[in-house]
């Protein structure tokens, strides 16, 4: 870096905005690994890293660092109580909210690239096929599929499993004995998959830019298009829902009420950042509200609501939000990015 | 926004089975280099490296839906390199094997398509191995083969010391005559130095305007339609820039398919800078890239690796870009 460069750059840092609120009462960290995911446990936020730890936040206490994983945690998630990640060192773990370990599989050289659970299933996927082990069961059931599966999601009953890979999604249902498996057909290659909170439709995201919706009943598809950038995170909001989606200047809030949901309809567009892109949706439990992260590490909060100003809750560090997760009492909020920095922050004032 | 660093590099190792390519990656994972090298293998599996950063992949190629019928992708490769630029360590570079018939166009155009990948990561080059005994034979039967030394920056010619030199020249100008910008190296076990092979950037433009090809005779008598070759073209007079874009965009969208790699440098007339662009099929990446030297005459060039140029009407088209 030239002379000239380096104090352009300290210029720069001396006009970085002041910070915000909740950058002043929280807890700054510098962890030398990107964020890659937080879940939400009972008395606790866990996030996983691209060293391969795994991290408890809770309240004011000292972070606790758990080596998971010989590698990149590629994916993490929950039961309600337990965390489930997947690595990889190609193992799929068990981590309890005391920190212990256990190993529930492990493929070799094969990543654990997904990760679902329910309170009685847990799913991880390593290449084509998904692993699921139901209570009761203590052998794995194989899920096969013709293509590597990008995201894997269960209604809320747990008894439905999407898996999204090339071509489409595949609905397994838990029958009487065994699950059975349709698809949901669509040209392309999709990742992140959901259902809707009342089960009636499944959205993926897709290589595309663009999401992809079915209403399961009568397999109407739903296209939602238009988007600047690849969508790296939605989330569903409030009881009449909106799918808030990343990957355009700001969060697009598409419609789930009514009889034919977001079919002939505009999305409710809200937390504007300019020209950069959202990379991250977290609801704000309880209210129709999302924080929306964006690729330089500005984080906003606003309502659904286009009518509404949204306000910074954090300023932007240079790397893109990869995580935001809220204690169960909402309490403490967890921002991670790309570059290893946690803002670990009381939500509120006292 | 991508503050954190500059790209990594990533290599794309082509070759049909048992030409050497893993004796190669071998070398790449074994010697003391003082590098921290990612390689992503298909075919690896009973060589049993242990090696925390060998990677195994599904070759999953995936239609785009952008319009463009040829845009296919490596979609295992958008995964894994996404999954790699995760690692709390800096990797120093990426190779990624291809299996022996594999067609390397969805690998390089991984990097024009999916932004994250071209955000962090940047093709470096493609090296493609070669067995000096059967590539001959290969070349004929395989059109995966053709391909392969078609999209090459670099040919490792191995296996030398089994052929006698007159065969060796024949084969040289066999690869000559399909890519004539391909480096040639002759090798043994590919003994190569590993800087020659990884760290070219080939891809980049800065290069193309190095690219200095051995121009042929156009003498195109015992080919098949089928044939890969390739046709360059000059011009001292500058172009009409809004007549070369409707002429080569055009071309893209019709020829794209038989196109395989082009490259090129523009003078456009009223125009101060060198443009330069190259291209794999449909998709291109293109700049000005600074003001012509001084002293150095302003010219055109510009080249197609490919099937059935002759009927593309290159040359017409070329002609009629010229400044009137």
């Amino acid at each position: 870096m030239s002379d000239r460069e380096k104090f352009l750059e300290q210029k720069i840092s001396y006009l970085e905005p002041e910070e915000t609120e909740l950058e002043g009462r929280g807890k700054k960290l510098e962890i030398n690994a990107p964020v890659t995911g937080a879940v939400t446990i009972p008395d606790a936020v866990v996030a996983g890293f691209g060293d391969g730890t795994v991290r408890f936040f809770r309240s004011d206490e000292t972070p606790k660092i758990i080596d998971a994983h010989n590698g990149v945690v590629l994916s993490i998630t929950t039961n309600g109580s337990e965390v489930f990640t997947g690595g990889d060192d190609g193992r799929f773990l068990q981590i309890s909210p005391d920190g212990t370990i256990k190993e529930i599989a492990s493929f070799g050289t094969r990543w654990v690239d997904t990760v679902a659970a329910t309170k009685d299933s847990i799913v991880c996927s390593s290449g084509k096929n998904a692993y699921l082990w139901s209570s009761g069961n203590t052998k794995e059931k194989i899920l096969e599929h013709t293509s590597t599966i990008g995201g894997m999601a269960f209604d809320r009953s747990g008894k439905r499993l999407a898996v999204a890979s090339y071509g489409g999604v595949t609905l397994w249902e838990q029958g009487n004995r065994r699950w059975k498996s349709s698809r949901l057909l669509w040209k392309g290659s999709h990742s992140k998959v959901s259902f809707s909170p009342d089960g009636k439709y499944i959205v993926t995201t897709m290589q595309e830019s663009e999401l992809h919706g079915w209403r399961i009943r009568d397999k109407v598809d739903l296209a939602m298009r238009g988007y600047p950038a690849k969508i790296k995170s939605f989330a569903w909001v409030g009881d009449i829902p909106h799918l808030a989606t990343a990957g355009d200047h700001q969060a697009i809030c598409w419609p789930f009420d009514g009889k034919d949901g977001p079919l002939g309809r505009e999305p409710v567009c809200v937390a504007d950042c300019g020209k950069k892109i959202s990379t991250f949706i977290e609801p704000l439990t309880g209210e129709k509200a999302i924080f929306v992260g964006f690729n330089d590490g500005t984080v906003l909060l606003s309502e659904v609501d286009d009518r509404k100003n949204p306000f910074v809750v954090r300023n932007p560090k240079g790397y893109e939000i990869s995580a935001i997760s809220l204690s169960s009492d909402r309490s403490y909020i967890l921002i991670g990015d790309l570059g290893g920095n946690i803002l670990w922050s009381p939500l509120w004032a006292n | 926004m991508n503050n954190t660093s500059e790209q990594v590099p990533v290599t794309v190792l082509t070759g049909f089975l048992g030409a050497g390519k893993t004796t190669l990656l071998n070398r790449i994972l074994t010697e003391q280099h003082g590098k921290r090298y990612a390689v992503i293998v298909n075919e690896f599996g009973e060589q049993g490296i242990d090696n925390d950063l060998v990677v195994d992949a599904d070759e999953e190629v995936f239609e785009m839906n952008n319009g463009c019928i040829c845009c296919t992708v490596r979609g295992d490769l958008i995964r894994i390199l996404g999954g790699l630029m995760k690692r709390a360590d800096k990797l120093d570079a990426i190779i990624v094997e291809t299996t022996g018939l594999a067609d390397p166009a969805p690998v390089a155009q991984t990097f024009f398509v999916d932004q994250d990948v071209s955000d962090k990561t940047k093709l470096d080059a493609i090296v493609t191995v070669a067995d000096a005994v059967h590539l001959s034979n290969q070349l004929g039967e395989h059109h995966e083969a053709e391909e392969q030394i078609a999209f090459a920056d670099i040919v490792l010619l191995n296996k030398i010391d089994l052929v006698d030199d007159n065969s060796i020249d024949k084969v040289k100008a066999r690869i000559k005559k399909i890519n004539p910008y391909a480096k040639i190296v002759k090798t043994n076990r590919c003994d190569i130095p590993l800087n020659e092979v990884l760290g070219l950037n080939a891809f980049s433009l800065d290069r193309v305007l190095e690219v200095e090809p051995d121009f042929l005779d156009s003498d195109h008598d015992h080919e098949h339609d089928d044939d890969v070759t390739s046709m360059s073209f000059v011009s001292e007079t500058p172009l009409d820039m809004d007549k070369f874009q409707s002429w080569f965009g055009n071309l893209l969208q019709t020829h794209g398919q038989d196109i395989l790699r082009s490259k090129g440098i523009l003078s456009f007339e009223g125009k101060d800078d060198r443009y330069v662009f190259q291209g794999v099929h449909m998709l291109m990446d293109a700049s000005p890239m600074g003001t012509w030297p001084e002293g150095k005459e302003r010219n055109s060039r510009v080249v197609f690796i490919g099937r059935n140029l002759e009927s593309m009407g290159l040359d017409e088209g070329f002609e009629g870009c010229k400044l009137n």
